[in-house]
């Protein structure tokens, strides 16, 4: 994981586990987001990614995300 | 128990909701049985599954399955279908006396959300907790009774797929529910709090509400985007600064209003999920992850999926032959029956020509659909579909559509009929709308007669550069020309009259899992059902209709090609000739393509009928209908009719034109019934992400539709209009 806290969650290796500190996005896509799972302060972990999307798994879901999505989702590492 | 003695007004109302994934179809075919029927609601393309519960006393409860909807803010048409069922809004009279939310005890958390968004709304509620098995071997244990207590509503652990826990679940259904839950136990930040507070109060002196309507009337309005508020027709100036004087004062506190609502409901949610579960870590990759891994690769996804697709394409083709061939030999002794038991005239022809000969041609599908079902089933139950989607979105992305949508289209290229019903799996009204439309682009198997009869006829039998048989490229390249222009239509429609932007990627993928065959079959049966009551009506009617243009007025003392000629049929051929004439298309062209808007390859017995062949599918027969379209020239100008270029302009024709009056028959259904509804529901402005805004109690939805000279456009090549009488779908 690279040094610096705070990276987007497009960025987030295959296979670590990260802490969402901010979800950005349209008004109506970041309710979308944060009501599947991904508000600040929970887990998410990383899986695979192909061609820019992302699989990561939240709250013991699998979700499939586009890296466009996965842009706006800033995180840390889960241990922070 | 219920009491017999009680007066039974109407049959007890239960909604089946919950988030997709979650379980819900199994558990209603597993409460419900095949006392099920499948429509659509009206105006739009989503399902409405409608069933019937039968109780221990003989009487019966309505289960509706809903729409799969991850809270009671929809983003999408389906779920505003759930969420206005659910709270008895828009279209929906009434509230459903009973809420069975399905939750997946695999990811509890985010399926508990809803239910706690239920459960404020007080609403009485049961929560079946589903999949239990599986969220045992992943090392997760419920509690059950510790969740129940915390909700205050009945938790029913389930495993549907087996039928584990159903018979408790009918039992509490049979039972008075509690009207509420432990409504409210999350804790939202205390200036939302208060601020929540005042405009409720508000709302509910100016508008007569009772106090729980009128907190989350006011919750949503605090927590709705200003974009929104501005559409807003239904509130006074007053309450609108007063909500916009909120906003500002809690933004001032830099609170985003949406988040934390959402934040808050999920602490809570989360602490109410440590207390009742058990949970065993597994550390390092798991066997899902490895599996992901390899699905979802770049490369190897994609092959393993054509692959896959490549096993379902070939199965159905030739699985299919056999009970086809069974199907048509069944009729065909039916026929025969006809023919030996009544003597000759009208009403044996009417009997073994039209009515047999048009039932027989659609019950010939079924077969066909059965098996896509099956393996539909198979794949969506196991957890590949998602994860099919997830890899083809790439591809599908290009044209503005989802990755749901290649699968419908590839099974189109056995029969469009088959592909337009699997378009239900595409969650986007739009994109369903659009799949749908283009499918019918792909050439199907009925079309490879016709290809078959003219390349065999007017294509030179050669190679080139010594490897690719020109006749075999020209083969392909039909099967090319319907994929790009298919595509190409996907394209233009996502820019222009269904527009919307590419639709981003957020997609749950399912735990693997064994699929439950008890599903699928039913699923197969009330696919089957559906498919043979929706378009064997509009066929059975239109192949008495052709038989009878074909047929009359009579012609006693001629061949069969002179009766052909002079019936109605004949003479509307020489009626469209002007028409057709430009494409180098005659009069009996013209007749075959009127015969073949029943069934593509109508085409070819037409031609042998006008040539006066018995019977043009036996193999020196259609070398003979090869030799005389070869040699057949105009009376007049002594020209050959067919030319090889005219035999490439018809098959063009067969890979663009109108699709079959069974396809039209069945996009009928899905597309919404009368055609211009679903348009205008189609035409409801998405936002990016393929999401429309959320829908606001109090604000009313966007006003939307499509211009009525689009509407007029597009109807008949969804049969809106050339079916004659649109009508609302029913079952």
């Amino acid at each position: 994981m690279p040094s610096y806290p705070f990276i987007r969650l497009s960025d987030t290796p295959a296979g670590s586990s990260v802490r969402i500190r901010h979800v950005h996005s349209r008004p109506e896509i970041s309710t979308r987001l944060r009501e599947m799972g991904f508000y600040e302060d929970v887990i998410v972990r990383c899986i695979t990614r192909t061609h820019g999307n992302l699989i990561c798994e939240i709250l013991n879901t699998r979700i499939g995300i586009d890296g466009d999505l996965a842009n706006g989702i800033i995180v840390s590492p889960a241990e922070q | 128990m219920r009491d017999p003695s009680a007066p039974q007004v109407r049959p007890r109302l239960i909604a089946l909701t919950g988030n997709p994934n979650s379980g819900k179809s199994t558990v209603f075919n597993a409460l419900t049985g095949l006392r099920q029927r499948v429509s659509n609601y009206p105006g739009v393309t989503v399902e409405r599954r409608e069933g019937r519960l039968k109780y221990d006393d003989g009487s019966f409860a309505t289960v509706v399955d809903l729409p799969g909807t991850y809270s009671l803010s929809p983003t999408s048409i389906d779920e505003r279908i759930a969420v206005d069922a659910m709270l008895g809004r828009g279209s929906f009279s009434a509230r459903p006396d009973i809420i069975v939310c399905v939750v997946d005890a695999n990811s509890l958390e985010r399926n508990l959300f809803l239910v706690s968004q239920i459960i404020d709304r007080e609403i009485p509620l049961v929560v079946a907790l589903n999949m239990v098995d599986v969220a045992r071997r992943r090392g997760t244990t419920v509690n059950p009774g510790s969740l129940e207590r915390e909700l205050g509503v009945p938790v029913v652990p389930l495993v549907a797929s087996k039928g584990e826990g159903i018979s408790k679940l009918k039992q509490i259904l049979a039972s008075p529910v509690p009207k509420r839950g432990n409504a409210r136990q999350w804790m939202m930040p205390a200036p939302l709090a208060r601020e929540c507070g005042e405009l409720s109060a508000i709302l509910q002196e100016k508008r007569q509400l009772d106090e729980a309507e009128a907190f989350h009337e006011a919750l949503e309005l605090l927590t709705s985007s200003d974009s929104l508020l501005e559409g807003a027709d239904r509130h006074d100036p007053e309450l609108l600064a007063r909500i916009r004087a909120s906003h500002r004062k809690l933004e001032f506190l830099d609170m985003d209003r949406q988040s934390a609502v959402v934040s808050a409901r999920y602490r809570w949610v989360q602490q109410l999920s440590l207390r009742a579960t058990e949970r065993v870590p597994h550390p390092g990759m798991t066997k899902s992850d490895r599996l992901d891994w390899i699905l979802t690769h770049r490369f190897w996804g994609v092959v393993i999926f054509l692959g896959i697709m490549a096993i379902m394409f070939q199965s159905i083709f030739s699985w299919a032959t056999v009970p086809m061939e069974y199907i048509t030999a069944g009729f065909d002794w039916l026929g025969h029956q006809a023919v030996v038991a009544l003597p000759p005239g009208d009403l044996r022809d009417l009997l073994v020509n039209g009515a047999l000969a048009g039932v027989a041609a659609i019950v010939a599908f079924l077969p066909q659909i059965m098996l896509l079902f099956l393996f539909l089933g198979i794949l969506e139950d196991s957890g590949y579909m998602a994860r099919a989607a997830y890899v083809m979105d790439r591809l599908m992305g290009r044209v503005g559509l989802h990755g749901k949508s290649f699968i419908p289209l590839l099974s189109s290229f056995a029969c469009a009929i088959p592909g337009i019903m699997a378009a239900r799996t595409i969650d986007s009204e739009k994109d369903r709308l659009v799949t749908i439309l283009v499918a019918p682009l792909l050439s199907c198997s009925a079309r490879l007669p016709v290809y078959t009869l003219l390349i065999g006829a007017f294509i030179p039998a050669t190679t080139l550069f010594g490897l690719v048989s020109l006749q075999a490229l020209t083969l392909l390249g039909l099967y090319a020309l319907g994929l790009v222009m298919a595509l190409g239509a996907a394209w233009v429609f996502k820019k222009t009259l269904l527009k919307s932007a590419r639709p981003e990627l957020l997609i749950e993928l399912p735990p693997y899992r064994i699929p439950s065959l008890r599903h699928i079959v039913i699923q197969m049966w009330e696919r089957a059902v559906l498919f043979l009551r929706n378009a064997g009506t509009i066929i059975l009617g239109a192949s008495i209709i052709l038989w009878f243009l074909a047929s009359y007025p009579r012609l006693e003392n001629a061949t069969p090609s002179e009766r052909l000629q002079h019936s109605f049929a004949g003479k509307a051929g020489h009626l469209v000739e002007p028409l057709i004439k430009p494409l180098g298309f005659n009069w009996k062209i013209g007749i075959g393509l009127i015969g073949s808007l029943l069934q593509r390859e109508v085409f070819v017995s037409t031609m042998g009928t006008i040539y006066n062949i018995q019977d043009s599918n036996q193999q020196e027969g259609t070398l003979s209908l090869r030799q005389h379209m070869k040699h057949d020239r105009d009376p007049t100008s002594g020209l050959q009719t067919f030319t090889t270029l005219t035999a490439i302009c018809l098959m063009i024709y067969y890979v663009l034109a109108m699709q079959c009056l069974s396809t039209v028959a069945v996009m009928r259904r899905p597309s919404g019934g009368e055609g211009k509804h679903g348009l205008a529901a189609a035409g409801i402005p998405l936002h990016r992400g393929n999401r429309s805004p959320p829908v606001r109690a109090g604000l009313g939805p966007p006003q939307a539709g499509l211009p009525g000279g689009m509407q007029q456009l597009l109807l008949p090549h969804i049969g809106g209009r050339a079916l004659g009488e649109a009508a609302s779908a029913a079952a």
